[in-house]
């Protein structure tokens, strides 16, 4: 009874935060068109209209989970990582080129390797700003910031300049060969089985974070460092080891968009997947489990107002500024809570 | 001639730079990490373009530019001072809020999601072509640069007289160095943030201004392109003091100025774009290495 | 029914914070141009009243009359033009400005309407400094001044501002014994000069020292007034605890026996980034089974030396030893491993993190000892289980396991700590400035457990400013100046006097 009481008291601050922003897009809506109802509609139920709608919707849900899974671990450790759009390329990026690159490969072989690429590739992009803070202090939102642009111009100067398919427009690369392309979902063909990586990877974090020593002593790092130092953790470790999670984890849902839905990078393919996820672990109060749903609900949001868009003449951009609206206010909620506790 | 046209586009280059360092600067000295500079700069971008290509009137562009970055920066303070709201999360949320709006209104007014681009558009204030000529180098520089360009310039002192010269500017920084002292001493701390907050968004209103109506006018969603966040970086380059973060923000300037002069060669053009921020990113690792070097404790001489 | 004699009259003064009561009721008398003392135990709610004198909070009941006039204190400035100034324990000036601008903070002069007068601002503080004979530079920055120097720069903000009642709250905290007497000098010239002066402190031979009348204050409530010249300290501290105290101690006439040196530090010396040593040349040991006593006025290097030995930061040249291994180069984990406890000077800061449970807090260094893994994985019942012993043993109040630490009183976070170290069975506890903060009651229970260490044959290092502890439970008594050890003396060979002056650097130099 008393966990039931926990779970209402965690969940009722996000709930209020999306009901309040809710609220205040619908008064928008209602401004712009006759058909509220309808838009509202399509923005939140048009996502489950047919099995080929639901699938596209998992699959907008599983980079939103992952990167904001990893940066619960993140922000555990006391680490604001505004990275994760940086580490998603860098990953995405690495399995493409080493998708190309080592096409011959038997895909036993190749498989792995890819997937260990683009996941080496988002913790190296997490290491770099873990490190300059705990070893220099540097301002880890700073360099996350800069991180994050450089990294796309990377990328789209390897898209562009180096594996370019020149036969496709725009700026995608060549495909990753068949063979190593993710299945899809048992039951729901549009939606790639990526997203039972994340669904596995919220229960293991939970457990990594609340049930382990290590988590523990990330923990004790991320709420007080000089304590976590006293007691004999080697704390810094702890923060660079968050890090390393937090960008492994937002490398893996670039490899796994590549390998499961674009097949190729596409330079651009992320609507800002990166600062939305940092929204949704917020959202959920840095916890992974609920970063899962936070995620889940976003993705509902991005392809309904789709949806909403095709029906109805309210702008799908109405998504964006509902997000902003959301940061706005759940933070008030994040930091009294915080206080609080 | 190459000296002073490449000074003249460090100059340009640098402008917007060295106003979101301002931004930036006055909150960090007011104890708050500001990333919102971005958004605010963005909104202003957008209004002004958007006032400038229905009237037809500079000024009236003008202000209404610096008037929405300063709106912005009111919501930035009443979500944080009056409820509580992280710094850098309702910094994210400006900056979400400000790409999300200007995006809607260009779905929902222009119905061109892909930019702003007026038909005709007012003309800012330039120095006039050949006024400055009585001056060697220094002449050719100015010549052409807008009135933001100028302005920006004269932010840099009076940022400075203003926080080391007047009562309020000491009472805003004794409320970011010691919240207790300034309380105690009868310094609304509140209100000196909220000043910070305002003062910010009126820079960073001028960035964008200076971004939008000066050589391009136009809008793009996301034109402002991370300069808000150099403008940080330049700031915490500098320590929060005026005359070195306006050398910060001219050295991101001078990278971005030296980019634009090496496409001529065959460099890839996202390298070249990638220099201010590379040289942000390794100005603030060298800046923090060595005031921990600084600070590591002395050897023994005996 | 007011009497004209006094200055400030409090009646029925409360305050509450959301639903925790900081005053119920305070009732306070000032004559003009006495001293007053108002004594009470830490969390008595000392601070609450002087921040409700001073305008920073707003009482929730009662009446303040200042001068006979009933008033309001919206905010300090108010206060201040009142006449009332405040002296605060922890100074209230901003490092980075001069002693001028300090002084001047929140009402700088200004010319053409628009900037400071900063020539202005520098004559009239030099001409204050001296006035009151202070020896200050009036554009020194505030960093580079010594504590006591500092001490004065409050106390002429308060008289910038022809302050007629002066608050001091707990001024000789951070004093050496001989800037104590200074301060007590320069409180008899105030009064001489018809000022008067509010004095807080829970020390009781200052309040005998400086007053003429004390109240006292309990849980939130004036208990007494008395002429100070008529009770005697034992009788302030039974009102100010409501029953007898008797701190327990080190009983001096036992003979005591030790075993080997547990702890041995040989030459060390730590430096600072402009080469200063904040440790210069310290040698000690501890045997087991005592408790070795470092006496000192705070910012002597006491912080640097329970770092030192803890594994928290380096030392630039000598040893540690425990148990006979070299330990300098070890890290924080593997001294502890060795058996070392760490009860650190501020709880807050590296004692506890207060966002995390009680249950966390205690098993942070205790996971594989108490059993608490299974299979490599937290039982989160068997960390409850856990955590509920130790708050039964240690006698932590108002815990669950669940319960996050930061709620809890300064002495039940202590609490906490100390299980947590114990748990370890450590061979040497150091333990540094184990009561700060804590009220009576709860420094009796640090105290017990502190000898109960010492007598089940651990090492103890206790590091204290303040000398009744060290006298109370030292076997022997290290002095320390300026990063350096003065004297090492048996308890027995040790007077309050003797230790003072060493404490001030007079004395036999630790050549």
């Amino acid at each position: 009874m008393t966990a039931f009481n926990d779970f209402l008291r965690a969940v009722r601050a996000p709930l209020g935060a999306i009901t309040l922003t809710l609220l205040l897009g619908f008064l928008l809506v209602m401004m712009i068109t006759d058909q509220p109802v309808l838009a509202y509609r399509d923005l939140l139920l048009a996502n489950f209209d047919s099995w080929s709608n639901f699938g596209l919707f998992l699959n907008r849900a599983m980079p939103l989970a992952l990167i904001a899974i990893g940066i619960t671990f993140a922000f555990r450790a006391g680490v604001f990582n505004v990275g994760g759009e940086g580490q998603l390329f860098a990953g995405a990026i690495t399995t493409t080129m080493l998708g190309v690159a080592l096409a011959g490969l038997p895909p036993v072989l190749l498989f792995p390797i890819v997937i260990i690429g683009g996941i080496a590739a988002g913790a190296f992009l997490g290491w770099i700003p873990g490190v300059l803070k705990v070893k220099l202090g540097v301002d880890e939102v700073v360099v996350t910031l800069m991180l994050n642009t450089i990294v796309l111009l990377f990328t789209s100067y390897l898209v562009n300049q180096v594996i370019r398919d020149t036969a496709a427009y725009g700026a995608v690369s060549q495909l990753v060969p068949k063979e190593i392309w993710l299945p899809s979902l048992p039951g729901v063909p549009k939606a790639s089985s990526g997203i039972l990586a994340a669904v596995v990877l919220a229960v293991v974090s939970w457990v990594v974070l609340f049930r382990t020593k290590w988590g523990a002593e990330l923990r004790a790092a991320g709420t007080n460092l000089r304590y976590a130092e006293a007691i004999g953790i080697a704390a810094g470790r702890r923060v660079i080891g968050a890090m390393l999670v937090a960008g492994g984890c937002a490398g893996l849902a670039g490899a796994l968009y590549v390998l499961g839905i674009g097949h190729r990078f596409e330079q651009n393919f992320s609507p800002d997947y990166g600062l939305v996820a940092l929204t949704c672990a917020l959202l959920a109060r840095i916890h992974p489990i609920g970063a899962l749903f936070t995620a889940l609900f976003y993705a509902l949001m991005l392809n309904g107002a789709a949806y909403m868009q095709i029906s109805t003449d309210v702008p799908r951009s109405l998504v964006d500024l509902l997000t902003g609206l959301l940061v706005l206010l759940m933070t008030a909620r994040v930091v009294i809570s915080r206080r609080k506790a | 001639m190459v000296l002073e046209s490449f000074l003249s586009s460090v100059l340009e280059q640098t402008a917007p730079l060295l106003l979101a360092a301002l931004a930036a600067m006055i909150t960090q000295r007011a104890n708050i990490l500001n990333v919102a500079v971005e958004g605010m700069m963005l909104v202003a971008a957008f209004t002004a373009i958007a006032v400038g290509g229905a009237t037809g009137n500079i000024w009236l562009a003008f202000f209404a530019g610096v008037l929405a970055s300063v709106l912005a920066s009111q919501l930035l303070s009443i979500m944080t001072l009056k409820f509580n709201a992280d710094f850098v999360v309702a910094g994210l949320g400006i900056n979400l809020l400000a790409g999300g709006a200007t995006l809607f209104m260009l779905e929902r007014l222009y119905n061109s999601p892909g930019g702003l681009r007026p038909i005709s558009f007012p003309e800012l204030w330039h120095v006039p072509a050949g006024s400055l000529a009585f001056l060697p180098v220094i002449g050719p520089v100015f010549e052409g640069q807008s009135i933001v360009v100028l302005l920006a310039l004269l932010a840099v002192p009076l940022c400075w007289v203003f926080l080391y010269r007047t009562p309020v500017g000491s009472y805003l920084r004794a409320a970011g160095e010691d919240e207790h002292a300034a309380r105690s001493a009868g310094i609304r701390v509140d209100r000196m943030k909220a000043l910070a907050v305002t003062i910010s968004g009126l820079l960073s209103g001028l960035a964008g201004v200076q971004l939008a109506m000066d050589k391009l006018q136009f809008f793009l969603p996301d034109m402002t392109a991370g300069r808000g966040f150099i403008g940080l970086a330049a700031t915490l380059f500098g320590g929060g003091q005026p005359w070195m973060t306006a050398a910060a923000a001219f050295l991101f300037g001078i990278f971005g100025a030296l980019g634009d002069r090496l496409q001529a060669f065959d460099i890839p053009s996202q390298f070249i774009l990638m220099l201010p921020y590379a040289a942000a990113l390794l100005g603030l690792t060298f800046a923090r290495w060595r005031t921990v070097m600084r600070n590591r404790p002395a050897k023994i001489t005996e | 029914m007011t009497d004209p004699q006094n200055i400030l009259e409090l009646s029925g003064i409360a305050k509450t914070f959301g639903d925790k009561v900081a005053l119920k009721s305070i009732d306070l008398a000032v004559r003009r141009g006495e001293v007053h003392v108002i004594c009470g135990e830490n969390g008595a709610g000392k601070s609450t009243l002087m921040n409700i004198l001073v305008g920073i909070h707003k009482p929730s009941g009662g009446q303040i009359r200042f001068n006979g006039q009933q008033v309001q204190i919206s905010d300090p400035i108010a206060a201040s033009r009142l006449g009332i100034g405040m002296v605060h324990q922890h100074f209230t000036l901003v490092p980075s400005m001069s002693v001028a601008e300090n002084l001047f903070l929140g009402r700088h002069p200004k010319k053409f309407g628009l900037f400071s007068d900063r020539q202005a601002m520098v004559d009239r503080a030099r001409a204050l400094i001296e006035a009151y004979n202070f020896g200050l530079d009036p554009q020194a920055a505030i960093s580079s001044l010594s504590v006591g120097q500092r001490q004065r720069v409050e106390i002429l903000k308060a008289l910038a501002f022809d302050a007629e009642l002066l608050i001091l709250d707990e001024p000789t905290a951070v004093l050496t014994p001989p800037e104590v007497e200074e301060l007590l000098k320069i409180i008899a010239t105030l009064r001489e000069r018809g000022r008067t002066v509010l004095f807080i402190t829970h020390k009781l031979r200052e309040v005998k020292a400086v007053s003429d009348r004390v109240t006292v204050i309990r849980h939130g409530e004036s208990v007494s007034i008395h002429n100070t010249a008529d009770v005697s300290e034992a009788d302030i501290a039974r009102d100010m605890v409501g029953r007898d105290v008797f701190l327990v101690g080190r009983k001096g006439d036992v003979e005591r026996s030790f075993g080997d040196a547990v702890l041995k530090l040989n030459g060390v010396t730590r430096t600072n980034a402009a080469g200063r040593r904040l440790l210069d040349a310290v040698s000690l040991e501890v045997r087991a089974g005592e408790v070795l006593g470092i006496a000192g006025v705070d910012g002597n290097g006491q912080t640097e030396l329970a770092e030192v030995i803890a594994g928290l930061s380096t030392m630039q040249a000598g040893n540690i030893w425990f148990d006979g291994a070299d330990i300098s180069d070890m890290t924080v984990a593997e001294r502890q491993a060795l058996g070392l406890g760490f009860v650190p000077e501020d709880r807050l800061d590296r004692g506890i993190s207060k966002t995390m449970s009680v249950a966390e807090n205690v098993a942070a260094t205790n996971y594989e000892r108490a059993n608490i893994l299974r299979r490599g994985f937290v039982s989160s019942a068997r960390l409850a289980e856990f955590a509920a012993e130790k708050i039964k043993e240690f006698d932590v109040r108002g815990a669950k396991p669940k319960t996050p630490i930061g709620t809890l009183s300064g002495g039940n976070m202590q609490k906490v700590v100390i299980a947590r170290e114990l748990e370890r069975e450590p061979r040497l506890l150091l333990v540094s400035q184990p009561t700060r903060g804590l009220d009576i009651g709860a420094s009796e229970f640090v105290y017990d457990r502190i000898l109960a260490s010492a007598n089940a044959g651990r090492g103890v290092l206790l590091i204290s400013s303040e000398l009744s502890e060290i006298f109370a439970l030292s076997d022997r008594i290290a002095v320390i100046y300026s990063g350096r050890i003065m004297a090492i003396l048996d308890r027995a060979d040790a007077d309050e006097v003797t230790v003072g002056a060493l404490m001030n650097g007079a004395g036999k130099e630790a050549a």
